[in-house]
């Protein structure tokens, strides 16, 4: 192999110091194996490129990324949930005999009733307010389409139900009501 | 209306100038990368994605006087490295380097120049998948037309080391292809 053979790229891509330079340049005016090896790597290097420039010519394979799929169904469900739930769900203002059914808060805010002016440090025992749940009311009001409960054709159409959700002290439905 | 001219003092000339680098490198470089990155594995839509982080990322450089020597292997760094986060972050997604079907790329005038140059591909993209890695980036950035020194930059690593890879590389190639 010729002593100037590992050169030759770095001379081709003009990466050699000036003095390098010329002396493969010399070198290979006389010889013509560097000669032939200049012009395979120059061949293979124009097909090197010629191979990126097709790779970036070549149409994106079919399919779709992973997440579409999944982004997909979420956002099905969550239009399904708003087309649905819209309709069946909607807030109902609270009555003012749910502010009266809690007579230990209502006597505390009572307005008008001044508080009374206590003295720094003067710590006094304070009575806990005993919560009664059971005697509440109706908080959760839920107005449901008639076509939603009965058979088509049983009410007449927009007709719409309320439904009254009495919730028991553990926290579970205790009793419901429909009203038209 | 003259009174409410803008006085001359404002950064207009600054920001022109900068803009207008910014534009010209675009035009310069944004094929080179695209290809770059395209044939680092990304699909399409997220090498143009990548190129559009890279310029971003140049125009608030230059915003922030940032160093404009070497901006050339600033941006195929950046580039480069964003790609290879992503490459990290949902690597199924990606395919092997430049690893394409070419069928549908290979347009010669005549079927046996086709086939010809559909074999020829084949062979080289056989001989592509045998370099390791640090050869193909190496290959794929003098492509792109970065000296050693820049390749260098980009891929962190010494210039003559960069000289050893391109050479290594190229021969593997002539050897494997017969070009």
């Amino acid at each position: 192999m010729c002593d100037f053979s590992g050169k030759l790229i770095a001379w081709m891509d003009r990466e050699l110091t000036e003095c390098e330079a010329e002396a493969v340049e010399r070198h290979v005016r006389a010889c013509a194996e560097c000669r032939r090896r200049i012009h395979e790597f120059e061949e293979v290097s124009r097909a090197f490129a010629g191979y990126c420039d097709a790779a970036v010519k070549v149409p994106p394979r079919a399919g779709l990324p992973y997440w579409v799929p999944t982004v997909s169904s979420a956002a099905a469900v969550a239009a399904l949930l708003l087309v649905f739930l819209r309709p069946l769900v909607q807030p109902v203002p609270l009555p003012p005999r749910v502010a009266q059914a809690a007579p230990t808060i209502a006597v505390q805010t009572a307005p008008g009733v001044a508080p009374p002016v206590r003295p720094r440090h003067m710590i006094t025992q304070v009575k806990t307010p005993v919560m009664s749940w059971e005697q509440a009311e109706p908080a959760i009001r839920i107005a449901i389409p008639a076509e939603a409960i009965f058979p088509p054709g049983a009410v007449p159409e927009g007709v719409n139900f309320v439904a009254e959700l009495s919730i028991a002290a553990d926290g579970s439905a205790q009793a419901l009501r429909l009203q038209p | 209306m003259s009174g409410d001219s803008l006085p001359l003092t404002l950064p207009l000339p600054r920001f022109a100038t900068e803009s207008c680098e910014a534009s010209a490198l675009y035009r310069e470089l944004r094929q080179p990368l695209l290809r770059y990155l395209v044939c680092l594995g990304l699909p399409a839509d997220e090498a143009q994605d990548v190129v559009q982080d890279a310029f971003l990322a140049l125009h608030q450089h230059l915003a922030a006087s940032g160093s404009q020597e070497n901006i050339r292997a600033w941006l195929f760094r950046v580039a480069h490295n964003r790609a290879r986060n992503r490459q990290q972050s949902y690597d199924r997604r990606f395919g092997a380097p430049l690893d394409s079907d070419f069928d549908s790329v290979v347009d010669e005038a005549t079927p046996e120049q086709a086939v010809l140059r559909k074999e020829k591909f084949r062979r080289l993209g056989e001989a592509i998948r045998l370099l390791n890695e640090p050869e193909r980036e190496c290959l794929l950035l003098r492509a792109g037309g970065l000296r050693y020194r820049e390749i260098g930059q980009v891929l962190g690593i010494p210039t003559s080391t960069v000289g050893d890879t391109v050479d290594r590389a190229i021969r593997k190639l002539v050897e494997k292809c017969h070009v």
